[in-house]
């Protein structure tokens, strides 16, 4: 750290010399340690490089305003960011620690306490913005981006520099100590009021997290005023697509996860340990609808359809981005906006438009064959890998005033006839228009795709450079060839196991696992390809299969933002949206859905626990010292889908990056994914009762009474999915028409039930309302009562989490190790 | 009482002549985007203002300033929302305002709960939405605006209803004179620029009762029914013209109502500016969409 003040501090001084004139207020570039990782790198893929790591695209106003307000869901940015639990962060939120930054005070950090950064890590850039903390005329890094010129790779237009959007709306902000948080200087802030509020203490958000009131008895107990929308903190924090992608390299982890250094880091492996979820609602209370519903997601797992909320609860993993020279492409009909140099006179905006001010930029809307990749895990995002990277932005906050919450569904409007009852498509074309970071994010995208694609960062983490890095750390003079590296295989998994263990993979794994044709015994998953020196297999076919023949936990399958009229409509393919329903699916599954990709299974010794929830393998968990951070849920379930006892929980693993740690992971899980009748069930449930209180309360200065109305209480243990996957909307309307049109409610269900059904529901529903009108209190005990209408009412009934993908079950013992042992080397 | 037809037509031309006469003064330019019942329906705002802004020309705030509250009261909730979401916040107002309030209508024209009723009892519904909104205008007389300390402070004039819910002597309670028509001032608020339940596209003023307890003159009965205990109301208002807000009521973050804010001596001092200039202080986000139309016959 000292050895980078020194540097950082040379470089300032030596680029005020030669620099001359500075920008507003802002002297140079800030030099890191991150540039350290631009070596070797062409002049697009540097560009790309940092916009992933630092580009926020202005959803620093979605982190701090329209999640909290629009959407009612609280972020306790202090409870995640604080400097004093830097080094409990990692094992808390699985966030890693910018190398770059320093807690307020230490050896050689330029902040000497906390009150100087408002209580977050100092970080490089610091010293301008935390002079600009509640004043207007910050000069954001972004401004200063270095250009260039051209792009490299097939998928993006190469625009122009000078046709660019200006750099500044990538906004990079600086480092809040978390690697991918980025932070701004609010404008707004109050300084006398801020100290008021955290009791003089500028080093603190304590008066802003903290509870109202300390009484368990009362409301405010479970309150803070996070939730006052007049209070401005001092920063605004935005997000980067690097806040869950960059990782520790599995080539070379760092020896200590809570202190790595740049080297130890990679910026496309997925971080496997990110708790995302659980730092979307940290400010809600543990026995809010929105922290049970949402914060249960497995470490570097996480719900991307619960802001844009499809009532689908399905938390998938980040995608592994290695290789992707040789990723599968697929000839699809696409409809979108491509780009053109000019438009005919009098063309209707909506198929063509230009940007005002940069002549011959222009971009026009058609529907076209064109090469795409599947890229989420049912195969969404398939109209162009530049196009899934603006996906990326958009779903983490970027354009969500201009472009999208408006199109969310509200979760609140139980109208079918008022706006926000259902989702509506985003518009690409409304956005480009109105939107500038969405333009500065695509005039750029070309060289985030060369980045990701063509750069030496994405290749392959094999296991034996790992193993050979390992060796080399303990005696630089080691060798370690592929042969050591077989022999060691062999000699844990059983002789000749990797050979054979190739036989067995060609024959039972190569099916989906490979992108090579051909007769399976003849391939070979080592070959070389021609490009860039990667491996010619992508070890996956990206080919959708039927979620029900993968028999895996279905409901990310099931995701429904990418339908047509969906938010994400405009992100699928007309050949997507055209599929087939997935066959044997009992819920709807309908426009695109019901399928899995076959996933690469590149260097998936550095990636386990598997499947697309992170399910299959032991549980992962952080041990953080602060508690109340500790956000592990017990999962294992007997027959019946009962929570086991805690003393029959299989123990929890900690979080381990380093290669042996990986590698031990990699081996357990293999072994449960290939022994499916020794898995122990999971299932996540409710860990606290959820509360919703209807009604006024009055409060005496000793006790709250309620004046009237009603207590829902979601008992702690009910399945998680069951309350998240909940088609309430559809059931309100439905009971409200058992009421007042029945004749209506019957026809409408008739359409997919058969009269008997028909008969039983509409009675049911009947009842229900009867009994709520007579004591609304008992609603949920009335729901309850029918269980078959939750299931009825569902958009996904699947409740094994851990369950399918048996391929391999019925190899023998040794064939199972010789997989084990052959798919490691990889 | 039964009027024939042919005795109720003198009676209905001259009611025409009376609506014609009110249709004179009322907004003839603001364009509406077509619509169905379902939500899908509903023209996305961002486009629908490209296309029909509605304060972009002279003309058309001039057309803007003939709007009165009487005006939008008798549109459907989906106009209601066409225009909200073409306004922008202005600036915070200050002073007093005078208020009225008006449920959703659907586009039978009857209020939405009664459409969703139906038949007879959606009638019942109807009349019972009537009476509330009556009661609220006589219990509700407006808002008064402390500008500078970023307070609220509502103008109920009426405590017949809110005196079981009152403690201590009413004496207490703070009062405000308008148009010599005395009015207590109750149910303090915060004020400060934020996010449109409606509209996200740019800031409304939002007019929020969470933590109103901090606010001085503060009284636990009967404000804390306003309050983050009670009802959860959260306002948010933006600006038809100087002087004229429309705003939306929310209980715990269910839309409840729309209401209107009007100060007329503050109208006829700065609406004509307004209109010839279009030049508005705002003192929240305006948002993005304000690129220039590029019309492809440029």
């Amino acid at each position: 750290m000292r050895q980078f003040f020194v540097v950082y501090g040379a470089r300032l001084v030596l680029g005020l010399l030669l620099c001359g004139a500075v920008s507003p207020s802002y002297a140079v570039t800030p030099v890191s340690g991150y540039y350290q990782g631009d070596a070797g790198l062409t002049a697009s893929q540097r560009a790309g490089r940092e916009i992933w790591y630092k580009a926020t695209a202005g959803n620093d106003r979605f982190h701090t305003y329209v999640f909290q307000q629009r959407l009612g869901i609280l972020i306790d940015w202090y409870r995640v960011l604080n400097s004093e639990e830097r080094d409990d962060r990692f094992a808390a939120w699985g966030l890693i620690n910018d190398p770059d930054c320093c807690q307020p005070g230490s050896d050689g950090c330029p902040a000497k306490n906390l009150s100087e950064t408002y209580g977050l890590d100092w970080c490089p850039g610091d010293d301008d913005l935390l002079a600009h903390v509640g004043k207007t005329g910050y000069w954001d890094p972004a401004c200063d981006f270095q250009e260039a010129e051209d792009i490299e790779n097939p998928f993006a237009e190469n625009i122009p520099p000078d046709q660019r959007q200006s750099s500044c709306d990538l906004k990079f902000g600086t480092s809040t100590g978390a690697l991918g948080l980025r932070k701004f200087p609010n404008p707004k802030f109050d300084q006398q009021r801020w100290l008021a509020l955290n009791g003089g203490n500028a080093g603190t958000w304590e008066g802003f997290n903290g509870r109202l009131s300390d009484n368990p008895a009362s409301s405010d107990y479970n309150l803070s005023r996070l939730g006052d929308g007049s209070i401005e903190p001092p920063f605004l924090v935005g997000m980067a697509c690097g806040a869950c992608h960059i990782a520790f390299d599995p080539l070379n982890p760092p020896a200590d996860p809570r202190h790595p250094e740049w080297a130890n880091l990679k910026g496309v492996v997925g971080n496997q340990y990110a708790r995302v979820s659980e730092l979307m609602v940290s400010g809600m209370p543990l026995n809010s609808i929105e922290w049970q519903v949402f914060a249960h997601a497995r470490p570097g797992a996480t719900d991307t359809s619960a802001v844009p909320n499809d009532q689908v609860n399905n938390p998938g993993t980040q995608n592994v981005l290695l290789n992707l020279t040789q990723r599968p492409l697929f000839d699809e009909l696409v409809d979108r906006w491509r780009k053109t140099d000019s438009c005919e006179a009098g063309e209707s905006e909506k198929s063509c438009w230009c940007e005002p001010g940069k002549p011959g930029k222009c971009w026009r809307r058609s529907e076209q064959m064109q090469p795409v990749h599947h890229i989420l895990k049912g195969g969404g995002d398939s109209v162009g890998a530049d196009i899934a990277i603006q996906r990326v932005y958009i779903n983490i906050g970027s354009c969500s005033e201009a472009c999208w919450v408006n199109h969310l569904t509200d979760l609140r409007q139980l109208d079918p006839q008022q706006r926000g009852y259902g989702q509506t498509a985003m518009d690409i074309g409304q956005c480009r228009r109105d939107c500038p970071e969405f333009r500065a994010i695509e005039d750029r995208v070309g060289s985030v795709l060369d980045f990701l694609i063509l750069s030496p960062k994405t290749r392959a983490t094999d296991l034996l450079e790992a193993r050979r890095n390992v060796k080399k750390k303990a005696d630089p003079s080691t060798e370690y060839e592929y042969d050591d590296l077989v022999e060691d295989l062999n000699a844990e998994f059983g002789e000749n196991a990797v050979s054979r263990g190739k036989l067995v993979y060609a024959q039972n794994c190569a099916r989906c696992h490979s992108s090579q044709k051909g007769e399976p015994e003849a391939l070979d998953f080592h070959a070389a390809s021609s490009t860039g020196g990667v491996r010619s297999d992508w070890l996956g076919d990206d080919v959708p299969t039927p979620a029900t023949e993968v028999g895996t936990f279905r409901c990310r399958a099931l995701h429904s933002n990418h339908m047509q009229g969906h938010i994400w409509d405009e992100f699928s393919s007309t050949t997507y949206k055209q599929r087939p329903p997935g066959p044997g699916i009992s819920e709807p599954a309908d426009g695109g859905r019901g399928y899995y990709r076959d996933i690469s299974l590149v260097s998936t010794w550095a990636h386990a626990p598997f499947l697309h929830n992170n399910a299959l393998g032991p549980e992962l968990c952080g041990k953080p010292e602060n508690q109340a951070n500790d956000f592990y849920r017990l999962t294992a379930v007997d027959a019946d889908g009962e929570l086991l006892p805690v003393s029959e929980q299989p123990p929890c693993w900690q979080y381990d990056p380093s290669v042996d740690g990986r590698f031990r992971l990699y081996t357990a899980s293999m072994t449960d994914l290939l022994n499916p009748a020794d898995r122990t069930p999971k299932i996540t449930r409710l860990n606290s009762d959820i509360v919703l209180d209807i009604g006024p309360k009055i409060w005496d200065g000793e006790k709250e009474t309620k004046v009237f109305g009603l207590q829902v209480v979601v008992p702690e243990g009910t399945r998680a999915g069951l309350l998240g996957n909940f088609q309430y909307k559809d059931f309100v309307v439905d009971l409200v028409l058992a009421k007042t049109r029945p004749k209506e409610l019957r026809a409408r269900l008739g359409r997919n039930l058969d009269k008997k059904e028909t008969d039983r529901v509409v009675a049911d529903l009947e009842s229900i309302i009867r009994e709520a009108l007579a004591d609304p209190a008992q609603m949920l005990g009335s729901i309850k009562k029918r269980p078959y209408l939750l299931e009825l009412y569902s958009s996904c009934t699947a409740d094994i989490e851990n369950t399918g993908h048996d391929f391999g079950g019925e190899l023998s013992a040794s064939d199972k190790q010789a997989l084990i042992a052959f798919l490691a080397t990889l | 009482m039964h009027i024939h037809v042919a005795h109720r037509l003198p009676v209905l031309f001259f009611l025409a002549l009376m609506l014609q006469a009110c249709s004179d003064q009322e907004p003839k330019l603001i364009e509406f985007v077509d619509y169905d019942e379902g939500y899908a329906s509903k023209p996305d705002f961002a486009n629908l203002e490209y296309e029909h802004p509605l304060a972009d020309t002279r003309e058309a705030r001039a057309d803007l300033a003939r709007i009165t509250p009487d005006y939008l009261e008798g549109l459907d909730q989906e106009q209601v929302d066409q225009i909200y979401a073409r306004l922008s916040a202005g600036s915070i107002p200050d002073g007093a305002f005078d208020g009225d309030l008006f449920f959703p209508r659907g586009s039978s024209g009857k209020s939405r709960k009664a459409e969703i009723v139906g038949g007879l009892k959606g009638l019942i519904v109807s009349y019972k939405s009537k009476k509330l909104e009556s009661l609220g205008g006589i219990l509700w007389k407006g808002k008064v605006f402390y500008r500078d300390e970023r307070v609220l402070r509502n103008r109920i004039e009426d405590l017949v209803v809110l005196a079981p819910l009152i403690d201590g002597s009413v004496t207490d309670i703070p009062k405000i004179d308008v148009d010599q028509k005395d009015a207590w001032l109750m149910f303090p608020a915060k004020l400060f620029c934020g996010q449109s339940l409606l509209d996200g596209r740019r800031e409304s003023v939002i007019i929020d009762y969470a933590y109103t307890d901090e606010i001085d003159g503060y009284r636990e009965r009967p404000d804390y029914l306003a309050g983050r205990r009670g009802f959860k109301v959260r306002d948010e208002i933006r600006m038809v013209y100087p002087g004229l807000y429309l705003g939306r009521a929310y209980l715990g973050r269910f839309f409840l109502l729309n209401f209107t804010l009007y100060n007329k001596e503050f109208a006829d001092r700065d609406r004509s500016a307004w209109i010839e200039t279009g030049v508005v202080t705002e003192d929240c986000e305006t948002g993005t969409q304000r690129l220039a139309a590029a019309s492809n016959d440029d």
